[in-house]
């Protein structure tokens, strides 16, 4: 009863502010829902795409279909030039799963030997590893592919994963020196006098603060991997090895017939891996912001 | 079909199993795997041989069919092979041949031939030829030339095409346009007028950024685009075609640039922005699939009444110089190229049969690869096919920059005068190489 009494009392004055806001509000909304439905506009156009005849899609700008079609989708499960859409999924799921868990622990490996640890040349190796990332990834290729040919490793995943596990990442190993560099040095000290290595400081004290650098790293790692073309281009050389990537681009040429509606449903489809894994991770993301957020 | 699926799909599970297995490796150990050693021969004698193309999905499931035809025939040899779209392919190629592991056997086009002789990466066939491995015998309208390069066979045609006026049928007539064998540019000039008063449609897509049309322009008035070495024409040639082309954008005779860019990578003729392209005539059946209307075939138009200056192009089968294996890649070329089998599956994909007993083998029966086969046979009648311009190292380049270049003209970024200026100065540093 009381409640509603209260609720009564501050009713006008709400309704006054309400009105005096609502231009201003409305203009805010109207402006943000223009802006979203540009931005919008091609992700809709492609799922509307991807239930047109090919024929429609290319050079239509119309966002839906006049007689949708699941062709495209059903199409799919035929697979592509013989090989299983299933085929590329599991291929690009274990590229980018293998480096995931390459960058994550290679990387931190790195960056605590040079955040916490001192020792000689480590300033000159620190830039130098910055220096890498000024290479441009085109300058590398034929030296590096003349290299994994010698060592009879073209046609295997290893070219793409080898260096993963080597930390030759030169972000991801700087921004987890930056996030650790951040650590209050006590704490280590505490742990050394506790008895501690650098192993155990590392494993117990370092890694369990440093998850949304980890995160973030194999977040990164992910999309990367999963949308890498040029890798898989030149390592694989056969068709059932080939990553999604790769697959999607096995629809069209100038020269064919070119099946449009096929390769929009897959990337529609392709699209799902790297937003389930973003939506399953982002979640640590924020919450490990918002922890270091309060203790910093 | 089914059981090369399944035994498609066990090699796959079986190496992905392996590559599983060697990544575990890396990152238990961090040695280096070695589970999946690329050896290409084993105990029985069987050997493998390495074949890439470029193309799509489409012509991979007709080249597997062609394999599992070889490879029963062939019992002791296995094919792998791998694709890619025509500029991925490249991409792919050209750090394969830098690294020294380039494919057994791959497709070409005349355009690479001196380009990738020239790093030494092509094998010269002849040897292969002498040796009775691959006959270069059969080919129609003196195709089996095509491929040689200096006394050298660097490539083996597989199918032939030709540049073809590819035009909207159901426009031409609503303008009154008859073109014919031997019909004139000012004929040509007069149908684009009619298109676009009757039609509202440009006539042309922009033949002045297709290098194939130019050469033919160029060849019916005694020159030709390539020597053997560098460019067959001079700046005041392009000023005059690209003068001409600046002039058929702004009155609309030629496609809008802008609306053409924006629909690709559609051709602006069947998205229905032009009532005709030049372009290779098996382009007819990407179109038909593509656009909406019926497409003919109408010739290319000429100086003098007569001359067209067509001849044909053709893809091919190459091999790689330092192969393990050259009598079996030189076998499984002989194989794709005469075996009339082969024929029935390939269609009309890569061109028209270069050999008379495939040509004879496959007789098409729908409306767009008769009208093809009917084009190519008309030219052989008109008698109007000549020898091929000669591609220098770096044809490619130049051919890529040429359309490129006349986009920018079209488009108002660049003037006639900086266009061909820009066009004369990449070509020469391409040409150089």
């Amino acid at each position: 009863m009381s409640a509603q009494a209260t609720d009564v009392t501050p009713a006008p004055s709400a309704k006054g502010a309400l009105r005096r806001r609502l231009p201003g509000s409305l203009a805010w909304h109207l402006g943000s829902l223009a802006i979203l439905a540009v931005i919008l506009y091609p992700v809709i156009w492609v799922i509307g795409g991807s239930f047109k005849e090919s024929g429609d899609i290319v050079g239509s700008l119309d966002l839906f279909p006049g007689d949708p079609i699941l062709s495209n989708y059903t199409s799919l499960t035929d697979g592509i030039a013989d090989i299983s859409i299933s085929t590329f999924f599991f291929n690009s799921l274990l590229l980018a799963v293998g480096s995931v868990i390459g960058i994550v622990v290679s990387c931190s490996l790195t960056a605590y030997a040079f955040a916490k640890i001192r020792f000689a040349g480590r300033n000159l190796l620190f830039t130098l590893m910055i220096g890498t990332l000024l290479l441009p990834y085109h300058v590398l290729l034929i030296p590096q592919y003349v290299l994994f040919r010698n060592m009879d490793m073209i046609n295997t995943y290893t070219p793409l994963l080898l260096g993963k596990y080597l930390a030759t990442e030169a972000f991801f190993v700087f921004l987890m020196v930056q996030f650790m560099r951040n650590l209050p040095r006590e704490l280590d000290e505490a742990a050394r006098l506790d008895g501690c290595g650098h192993f155990r400081i590392y494993w117990s004290i370092v890694l369990p603060l440093c998850r949304p650098a980890l995160i973030t790293s194999a977040i990164f790692t992910f999309i990367n991997s999963w949308n890498d073309f040029m890798g898989p281009l030149i390592y694989l050389n056969e068709p059932g090895k080939y990553t999604v990537s790769l697959g999607l681009k096995m629809f069209v040429d100038q020269e064919g017939l070119a099946n449009y509606g096929g390769m929009i449903a897959m990337s529609l489809v392709a699209l799902l891996p790297v937003l389930a894994f973003f939506l399953a991770f982002q979640r640590y993301l924020i919450d490990g912001m918002a922890t270091s957020g309060l203790k910093g | 079909m089914q059981q090369d699926g399944n035994a498609e799909k066990r090699t796959g599970r079986r190496t992905i199993l392996k590559a599983a297995g060697a990544s575990l490796a890396v990152a238990g150990l961090g040695a280096t795997a070695t589970a999946c050693g690329g050896g290409s021969g084993s105990g029985d004698g069987t050997v493998t041989i390495r074949y890439s193309w470029w193309g799509a999905e489409d012509r991979a499931e007709r080249i597997n069919k062609t394999i599992a035809l070889f490879e029963k025939k062939y019992p002791k040899i296995k094919v792998k092979t791998d694709f890619q779209p025509y500029t991925d392919f490249w991409k792919k190629f050209n750090t394969q041949a830098s690294g020294g592991n380039p494919p057994d056997v791959f497709q070409n086009a005349i355009g690479f031939l001196r380009k990738y002789d020239a790093k030494n990466v092509l094998l010269d066939l002849s040897e292969q030829t002498e040796a009775g491995n691959l006959s270069m015998d059969g080919f129609r309208a003196g195709l089996e030339k095509f491929g040689e390069i200096d006394g050298k066979l660097l490539g083996v045609p597989v199918g032939s095409n030709s540049m073809a006026l590819v035009i909207d049928k159901p426009v031409h007539t609503r303008a009154g346009s008859k073109p014919e064998q031997g019909w004139t540019w000012d004929d040509f000039d007069e149908a684009m007028t009619r298109i676009r008063d009757r039609t509202g449609r440009a006539g042309d897509s922009g033949m002045y950024g297709v290098m194939y049309l130019y050469d033919l322009y160029l060849r019916q008035n005694g020159k030709a685009f390539f020597t053997e070495d560098g460019l067959g024409f001079s700046e005041a040639d392009l000023t005059a075609w690209w003068t001409k082309a600046e002039k058929g954008v702004k009155s609309g005779l030629f496609a809008d640039p802008k609306k053409v860019a924006q629909i690709k990578p559609k051709s602006a003729l069947s998205a229905e922005l032009a009532g005709s392209e030049f372009t290779w005539d098996n382009f007819t059946v990407r179109y038909t699939s593509e656009g909406k209307s019926e497409y003919g075939l109408a010739p290319i138009p000429t100086t003098d009444g007569k001359r067209t200056g067509q001849y044909l192009g053709s893809l091919m089968l190459s091999a790689y110089k330092r192969t393990e294996h050259p009598k079996e890649v030189a076998q499984f070329i002989d194989f794709m190229v005469h075996d009339p089998e082969v024929a029935k599956i390939m269609g009309y994909d890569r061109g028209v049969p270069t050999t008379q007993a495939q040509y004879d083998a496959y007789q098409p029966t729908d409306p767009v690869n008769k009208a093809i086969a009917a084009y190519e046979a008309s030219l052989v009648e008109a008698g109007v096919l000549e020898q091929i311009t000669p591609h220098p190292n770096g044809a490619d380049i130049c051919e890529a920059a040429f359309l490129r270049i006349a986009e920018e003209m079209a488009l108002g970024e660049r003037s006639v005068e900086d266009a061909v200026k820009q066009f004369f100065s990449e070509s020469k540093t391409a040409l150089a190489g």
